[in-house]
């Protein structure tokens, strides 16, 4: 197989906050319809990497390669225009607004502009955001809900909906199951295969390393802003959970970039 | 009996809207029994809407900073001072009108990017930022005033938007001492409706969306049909319809389309659900500030002009506690305390029931002190069934 371009390249990324060293020079592959899942302690520097990556940080050295072209990605905006959209942990959503509201909410449909007024194109929303919902199996009886009458998996679904709604690349999901129950938890993780099977590339940071191992094909660990190891998920649970927390608790330390390398090799 | 059922369900789902409908028409009901039909008569109303106007239209903006979550004490004497400003340029300056309305609304508009600087740029609480308004235009009121104490306004164009009403057509021969250009206004605006709302029902079946029964549609179309036709009846038996109706009509008719329809009004109420995501999603927040604040600036002149216009002459006085008549009205209509929910019509329906309440009870007689008492026991009442319609809706 031809070694294909990854769709993300961070290369040798580092940032400091004061005097401490949030992440040491970070190397981070991501491929095309690939989910990699993001595990680390609290302050490893997991969010501050993918907040680097969507452009609410800026990186004090490093550079990131988006299909093999060096991008400049210096605010949120910037991400976008990337095709980078960030699924926040404390959600993005405007709960006083309906379904459709939230999924278009910054990039409205309009039906006519007179100057400074844009008229909306509601029924155009409406029919999309219906759409993007059935296709993604997401079950909410109608667009009109106000986002603050629906439950916290449905919520995330909405969230996770609206990222992947205009042809982005790279999706990144920050602690998509966090306080959520057991059910809601299997729809969003249904909801990440599902967008895997249509080709979306995702990241994923996550406390809950059952969650990365059932829906992850490759795992990277950050300990004390450095990555300390990358690994296809493979193998059984329980050995897979017991290999990830020694790295991340710090019991080994035996990643070098050269295992790496090898690791994405045998992958292939 | 699916036709109760259908009635309770649509109510249960509407009762934050329909609650304040159903309180207006209450209060009207019994001060038209206490005064023995002295309140609802055409020549009560026509003065009360006229009462209001000044009220309705800072309620209206009132409403809008209070979407995105802050607030503006400054507007009272604001809209006192920029009434000020509009009879000196008239009285001693010798402006023509419309350069004097021009003039106080273009100061209207620096106020609100003043206030928005403040708010927006330098981070201050709103709250503290339209005090130090509050202060300081009560102190440009009373410098503008000294002089004089009260300048008189002379002039019958500008005190005509404040008392006079739209002329009539020739008479005919039918209908004799009732206004018909204000029912023939009347009648155009039922049919509109009708046809708007048999339109969006259409389109709504058109692309499968539910809509309610049928019976309920035309039950729906009757009610506001014989509400406004009997509102145009009430304004036709006295002299008609009055600029100062004509004003707040287009504030509302304006503000509402900007606020339900458009990309503005959308990112408007994104900004009051949650600044953070309205933000990341591209919103410029600061930009929002600015256009509210600018907003609210124009229509306290508006309301500044209206108000001075009314009694024909700039006191010392004028717009005291104006700000918080605007603000008991906005979350009467049901604007929340929290941001992100208010609306247009619901402000207009607020300032009216604080209005009302007013009017009905200073026709009754009731000592000002119980007033006081009376709009403050409505004001809680609103608030608390806000918060409990809300809590029950989760």
């Amino acid at each position: 197989m031809e070694e294909a371009t990854p769709i993300v390249e961070m290369r040798n990324i580092k940032k400091n906050f004061g005097g401490v060293q949030a992440l040491r020079g970070v190397d981070l592959v991501l491929y095309h319809n690939e989910v990699l899942g993001l595990v680390g302690d609290n302050a490893a520097g997991k969010s501050t990497l993918m907040k680097i990556l969507s452009g609410a940080y800026i990186p004090d050295e490093g550079e990131i390669l988006i299909e093999g072209k060096k991008a400049h990605i210096v605010n949120p905006w910037d991400a976008h225009r990337q095709g980078i959209e960030m699924v926040y942990q404390d959600l993005a959503l405007a709960n006083n607004l309906d379904v459709a509201a939230n999924v278009f909410m910054g990039r409205e449909a309009v039906s006519v502009k007179l100057g400074p007024i844009s008229v909306m194109d509601e029924h155009h929303m409406e029919q999309e955001t219906q759409r993007l919902l059935d296709r993604l199996k997401i079950d909410i009886s109608s667009v009109r809900l106000k986002v603050e009458s629906l439950s916290g998996g449905q919520r995330q679904a909405v969230a996770i909906a609206r990222a992947t709604a205009f042809n982005n690349k790279v999706t990144i999901m920050d602690e998509p199951t966090a306080a959520l129950s057991v059910t809601a938890i299997g729809k969003v993780l249904d909801l990440v295969r599902e967008l895997k099977a249509q080709g979306c590339s995702i990241i994923i940071i996550s406390h809950r390393l059952e969650d990365i191992y059932k829906v992850s094909d490759r795992m990277m660990v950050l300990r004390h802003g450095s990555k300390v190891c990358d690994t296809p998920v493979t193998g059984d649970i329980d050995g897979f959970r017991e290999h990830v927390v020694a790295y991340i608790i710090g019991a080994r330390n035996d990643f070098t970039e050269g295992a790496s390398e090898q690791s994405n090799d045998t992958r292939k | 009996m699916s036709f109760i059922k259908d009635v309770n369900k649509i109510l249960r789902q509407n009762i934050r809207e329909w609650g304040m409908y159903i309180a207006l028409l209450v209060i009207m009901a019994f001060f038209t029994i206490t005064t023995k039909g002295i309140f609802i008569s055409s020549r009560n109303i026509g003065n009360l809407i006229n009462q209001t106007g000044y009220i309705a239209v800072l309620a209206v903006g009132m409403t809008l900073v209070i979407i995105i979550g802050h607030i503006d004490l400054s507007v009272g004497y604001l809209s006192g001072f920029l009434g000020a400003v509009a009879a000196i340029a008239m009285v001693s300056w010798h402006l023509p009108v419309y350069a004097s309305i021009s003039l106080t609304m273009a100061l209207g508009v620096l106020a609100g990017i003043f206030s928005a600087f403040l708010v927006a740029q330098m981070k201050i609480p709103a709250f503290v930022a339209t005090l130090a308004g509050w202060l300081g235009y009560r102190g440009a009121l009373q410098l503008a005033t000294m002089s004089k104490g009260t300048i008189v306004i002379t002039n019958a164009a500008f005190n005509a938007i404040g008392n006079g009403y739209i002329p009539d057509i020739p008479d005919i021969g039918i209908l004799p001492g009732v206004h018909k250009l204000t029912l023939i206004l009347g009648v155009l605006v039922i049919l509109l409706f009708i046809i708007n709302a048999i339109n969006n029902r259409r389109k709504m079946s058109a692309y499968n969306f539910k809509v309610s029964p049928m019976y309920l549609f035309i039950i729906q179309l009757i009610f506001v049909s014989a509400l406004v036709g009997g509102i145009t009846w009430v304004f036709a038996g006295y002299k008609g319809l009055s600029w100062t109706a004509v004003v707040v009509l287009i504030v509302i008719l304006v503000y509402n389309f900007i606020m339900s329809r458009t990309v503005l009004g959308r990112h408007i109420y994104a900004v009051g659900g949650n600044p953070e995501a309205a933000e990341l999603s591209g919103i410029s927040v600061k930009k929002i500030t600015y256009v509210i604040f600018i907003s609210m600036g124009m229509l306290a002149a508006l309301s500044g002009i209206l108000f001075a216009s009314r009694f024909k002459s700039a006191t010392t006085t004028a717009g005291t506690l104006f700000e918080l008549d605007a603000i008991a009205a906005a979350f009467v209509g049901g604007a929340s305390a929290s941001g992100g929910v208010g609306k247009v019509t619901g402000s207009i329906i607020g300032a009216l029931v604080m209005m009302s309440l007013t009017s009905g009870m200073n026709l009754m007689g009731i000592d000002i002190s119980f007033q006081y008492i009376v709009r403050a026991l409505v004001l809680v009442a609103a608030v608390v069934f806000d918060v409990a319609t809300r809590n029950r809706e989760k």
